[in-house]
């Protein structure tokens, strides 16, 4: 698989193979499931202090849904870009603007805090080196969490360069 | 990235709310990477790199950073800047 930038304006992956491909395509899906264990991972608390409810409820009633549209946002601009994957001798190529860069880091890493929610993959598992045996949906998760850090780091060097 | 909206005052803040300094906290947890962190914190604070980095690294290995310490309705829009990005945040009072 390689990652490519075309004249500055679109960014691309070539190569995708299948299984690769159908976990991007998982990005926006995972929120179609269940999601609910993540929501306090996605939605924190702004403070753990005891005297501070009146935050703690200002924050659930104007702050949260505020990210809700914002989350779900870059979801759609992702499950959008999706759609324009092309299939070419097996594999897979897909292209987006670099102005959706942003969204993608975000839906990215709004995939990645659910799946280890959903799976209670804690630092340890997540840190492990070396190849993942698929022997289980949570080893599945621990891969696709790997995956996506890798086109989240390939994002942040475009973002942090541009 | 949707944009976010500051908060509004809400209601009348006790004293101890207007006193300051009130600080910004990241917390540590096993997902974000260090790059995005890094990247995040340059975008929000507008740190140099290598503070963005310096930051980074003590969430990393202290499990908690000072990144931002002010006013109290400042500290809050910058919690929601980091919640926006997924960064775990809180807000605390200076003297805590």
């Amino acid at each position: 698989m390689e990652f490519y930038s075309l004249s500055g304006s679109r960014l691309g992956l070539r190569g995708i193979p299948p299984l690769l491909a159908s976990l991007m395509r998982q990005i926006p899906l995972l929120f179609e499931q269940d999601w609910s264990v993540a929501e306090e991972r996605l939605f924190p608390s702004p403070s753990h202090a005891p005297h501070e409810q009146t935050l703690r409820e200002d924050w659930k009633a104007h702050v949260e849904p505020e990210l809700h549209a914002s989350f779900l946002s870059a979801r759609q601009v992702v499950e959008a870009d999706l759609r324009g994957f092309q299939e070419s001798e097996g594999n897979y190529t897909l292209e987006f603007p670099v102005a959706h860069a942003e969204s993608w880091l975000n839906a990215l890493n709004q995939a990645r805090l659910c799946l280890a929610a959903q799976h209670h993959l804690e630092e340890a598992e997540l840190s492990q080196l070396g190849p993942i045996a698929i022997v289980s949906e949570k080893d599945l998760a621990r891969l696709q969490i790997h995956f996506y850090a890798a086109l989240q780091q390939w994002l942040v060097e475009v973002v942090d360069t541009a | 990235m949707g944009k976010v909206k500051e908060v509004p005052e809400s209601g009348t803040r006790s004293e101890s709310s207007l006193e300051i300094p009130w600080n910004v906290v990241v917390h540590n947890d096993p997902v974000n990477l260090m790059v995005y962190v890094t990247m995040i914190f340059r975008k929000v604070f507008g740190f140099s790199r290598e503070k963005a980095e310096s930051h980074m690294l003590e969430v990393h290995h202290k499990g908690r950073s000072i990144v931002w310490s002010g006013t109290r309705e400042r500290a809050e829009f910058y919690v929601e800047q980091l919640h926006s990005h997924l960064l775990l945040a809180t807000i605390e009072h200076g003297e805590s």
